[in-house]
């Protein structure tokens, strides 16, 4: 069964096009890099595929559902800004999250927490940025959903936390789930995209395997990127 | 998933709305130890007394204006700004969602607006049982009422009805202002730019349009009644008559315009949400 499905999916925001005719298909036990300028479409597609805006016209399909509460229940979302309420404890966040998903593991996420040295009976905002970067990282990634979204989750933190981030991903994502991770690191993530979807001023430029990429242009990811969206 | 919504709905708003009301509890028994004690019972003691009942009315007008305010700020942070990215990708209904807010905002709001009428009335009587207990003159205070009439006589209800009239208006007002803070916001996010701003216009707008609707009908049972009054009853029998009219036509407009906001949130809720 197709994991998530866009058909002909186009926002405009008034005059301008943010999105145009998006058709794409992504299955099951990929990871796939959402790669493109600023600019080019990333995030509006990402927020279509939430539910967080509604699309000019076109649909979305995650697992055959429309979006609503049933296709909410199968995405795990990481927006690229902190959406937790700071003055709660990092606890009642996780009691917040095991209530609303199913599929929420409390315990790894506790397991996580305590790896990081993180207290739970600590407000979020006695936390650091980069440290409650990490929580919302836990929190998502501590659900066994079928579709991650995770938007530009390595932006604004250190070399040494992109590799915890990383690993926390790789690590905790189950293998028919699939994870749709967009960003601007390119070399930081190359080497372990399975697909790639290049969007360019809203359009869909490519989707393809990246081993299909790599034997075709005998390139890395990031090379072909700079050279397809050179300014 | 309404009722986990309730619960942190309410765990939330707790953490503001609950001490405020605790406060009003404890201004009341406060106001009320002090009237019926004798430190107000001296002519020098006005130095003191008006300033503290100015405080008074002070902090309970601002406790309900925070109230008010917050309930409009917590409905358009958590759904509106970045809180929402987490509220709108819960596997829930928009109108669980809108429902889980309407229902303790109405709450609150009318616990709020309870107590306040409460706390008036319990310093009302503390201060008029302490002048009939220590016999104090109130000549001064010429009230121009029948000493025979009842309570019915007075306020056109026997005091039992005219509490569950005063019930039911509070909890039509409570839902009719917490829909219209709502409504205004709800508005406001239709618009392209500057949606707060247009949330806040929206507000004073219906709020505007409101009062007029609800002055110009309370002047019908007014007339009514003093066409129907000479002026011999005009004094005994005003209030009461006005009162008479006013309960129901009071509770007809707050629960019409209450189910309009509703089904005018209803609409708008269930547009697909555009978060900035």
């Amino acid at each position: 069964m197709t994991l998530l499905e866009c058909k002909n999916l186009t926002k405009l925001y008034g005059k301008h096009t943010a999105l145009s005719d998006i058709c794409l298909q992504i299955d099951g036990g990929h990871i796939i890099g959402l790669l493109g300028p600023n600019g080019s479409g990333k995030t509006t597609l990402i927020k279509l595929i939430t539910g967080l805006l509604s699309p000019t016209s076109g649909t979305v399909y995650v697992k055959e559902e429309p979006i609503g509460p049933a296709s909410k229940s199968m995405i795990s979302y990481l927006p690229d800004h902190t959406y937790l309420n700071k003055n709660i404890r990092v606890q009642d966040i996780i009691d917040f999250f095991a209530d609303f998903y199913e599929d929420f593991d409390s315990l790894r996420a506790y397991d996580m927490m305590a790896k990081l040295q993180i207290n739970p009976r600590q407000k979020l905002k006695t936390l650091s940025k980069g440290t409650q970067e990490k929580v919302q990282l836990i929190l998502v990634m501590s659900r066994h959903a079928s579709l991650y979204i995770l938007d530009e989750p390595l932006a604004g933190v250190d070399p040494a936390a992109r590799d915890y981030i990383l690993d926390t991903i790789l690590s905790n994502y189950d293998e028919n789930a699939s994870i749709l991770i967009s960003t601007h690191l390119i070399s930081d993530i190359g080497n372990i995209l399975d697909e790639v979807i290049f969007l360019q001023d809203g359009t869909l430029h490519t989707h393809a395997l990246v081993d299909e990429l790599r034997e075709q242009d005998h390139k890395s990811i990031d090379t072909i990127f700079r050279e397809v969206f050179k300014c | 998933m309404l009722k986990k919504l309730l619960k942190y709905e309410w765990k939330d708003t707790s953490r503001l709305l609950l001490p405020i009301n605790l406060a009003i509890i404890v201004l009341t028994i406060l106001g009320c130890s002090m009237l019926s004690t004798s430190i107000f019972d001296s002519e020098a003691s006005i130095f003191f007394a008006v300033p503290l009942l100015i405080l008074y009315i002070l902090s309970i007008l601002t406790f309900s204006s925070v109230t008010i305010i917050y309930i409009y700020v917590r409905f358009y942070k958590n759904l509106y700004t970045a809180e929402g990215y987490l509220m709108h990708t819960l596997p829930v209904t928009p109108m669980q969602l809108f429902h889980s807010k309407l229902i303790v905002g109405c709450s609150w709001f009318g616990l709020n607006s309870l107590l306040t009428t409460l706390s008036f009335m319990a310093l009302g009587f503390a201060a008029g049982f302490h002048q009939a207990s220590t016999n104090i003159n109130v000549d001064t205070i010429n009230i121009n009422l029948d000493p025979s009439a009842s309570f019915a006589d007075i306020f056109g209800y026997p005091l039992p009805t005219f509490l569950l009239w005063m019930l039911a208006l509070l909890i039509l007002s409570a839902f009719s202002s917490i829909l219209m803070e709502y409504v205004s916001i709800l508005l406001g996010q239709q618009m392209e730019r500057n949606k707060l701003a247009a949330s806040v216009a929206f507000y004073f707008g219906i709020y505007v349009v409101i009062q007029i609707i609800t002055s110009v009908a309370m002047m019908v049972p007014e007339f009514i009644t003093l066409s129907n009054t000479t002026d011999e009853e005009f004094t005994t029998n005003f209030l009461s008559e006005t009162l008479r009219m006013a309960f129901p036509m009071m509770s007809i407009i707050y629960l019409a315009v209450g189910i309009a906001f509703y089904i005018i949130c209803r609409v708008l809720m269930n547009r697909k949400v555009n978060l900035d």
